[in-house]
């Protein structure tokens, strides 16, 4: 398929996902708690959009390749070495904006 | 845009109704956003049932990859264009987190603020994505917000005067 609404239904499914370095796919992903590699196309990124992609394999949530490396990567894996992504603290903005605020 | 309200939807998730009304602004280029927006808050209307909120639309203030001096031109046009809207609405709380938009908004409010019209502080949360390295938007604000908020360490270390809380979306 080319574009749809929401991978969501099929992210659900999923056993393994493999996707380009896009922030919001490598999240919507991690956030499932599904298993991601991730593969950078060098010709095609600009830096910025690699910075997500690289903290998060240093941070052991996903797996990381290039076009030529992804046969490789995909028969040497080890999922099970991927850690689980914690979610994100929205609670914590709120607090900071209330004592800003003076609304503690 | 995209991503970006996505995420700013996720900060505004956990604000009590203290933060209300509630004034979007968007890019009149933005088609997705709007839908995002109202889901978000029929949603929570559904629990605060006097929660309010308005959306307005101004000209995208720079194309992605736009050459810097076309940009100076574009921005300061979003800027003009911007002012009655800020003036209007008068807000106490800007928040943003970096696309091309908010930077005509907020550098909108501050002129106000200098010409003591109204105070508006002046919250920017930069994007997740940005690891080690500040958008453009974040880059220009660093110096005109009254909070900067930032997700990683390394930006921490980079702008010493940012706010570090972690990952927040």
């Amino acid at each position: 398929f080319r574009f749809k609404d929401s991978l969501a239904e099929d992210l659900q499914r999923a056993d393994l996902v493999i996707s380009h370095a896009g922030a919001g796919s490598c999240l919507e992903t991690l956030e499932k708690g599904k298993p991601l590699i991730v593969v950078i196309n060098d010709k095609l990124m600009d830096n910025h959009q690699l910075e997500l992609a690289k903290q998060l394999h240093r941070d052991g949530y996903v797996l990381y390749c290039n076009c030529s490396t992804l046969v490789e990567t995909l028969q040497s894996m080890d999922l099970s070495a991927l850690k689980p992504f914690p979610p994100g603290q929205p609670e914590k903005f709120a607090s900071f904006l209330d004592k800003v605020f003076g609304l503690q | 845009t995209g991503g970006h309200t996505t995420e700013i939807l996720r900060l505004l998730s956990c604000l009590s109704e203290s933060y209300s009304p509630r004034h979007y602004v968007l890019a009149d280029s933005d088609k997705m956003s709007e839908a995002k927006i109202r889901s978000f808050e029929q949603k929570r209307a559904e629990t605060y049932s006097k929660s309010q909120f308005t959306l307005d639309r101004i000209p995208r203030s720079r194309e992605v990859r736009q050459s810097w001096i076309s940009s100076v031109v574009t921005t300061l046009y979003s800027i003009l264009y911007s002012l009655p809207l800020t003036y209007k609405r008068k807000p106490d709380l800007i928040l943003c987190n970096g696309p091309g938009t908010c930077v005509p908004v907020c550098l909108s409010a501050f002129l106000l603020g200098l010409l003591r019209i109204k105070r508006t502080i002046i919250v920017y949360v930069e994007s997740i994505c940005r690891v080690e390295t500040l958008s453009l938007s974040g880059k220009i604000l660093y110096y005109f917000s009254d909070y900067f908020i930032v997700q990683w360490p390394d930006l921490k270390k980079k702008y010493p005067k940012s706010v570090y809380l972690g990952r927040i979306v």
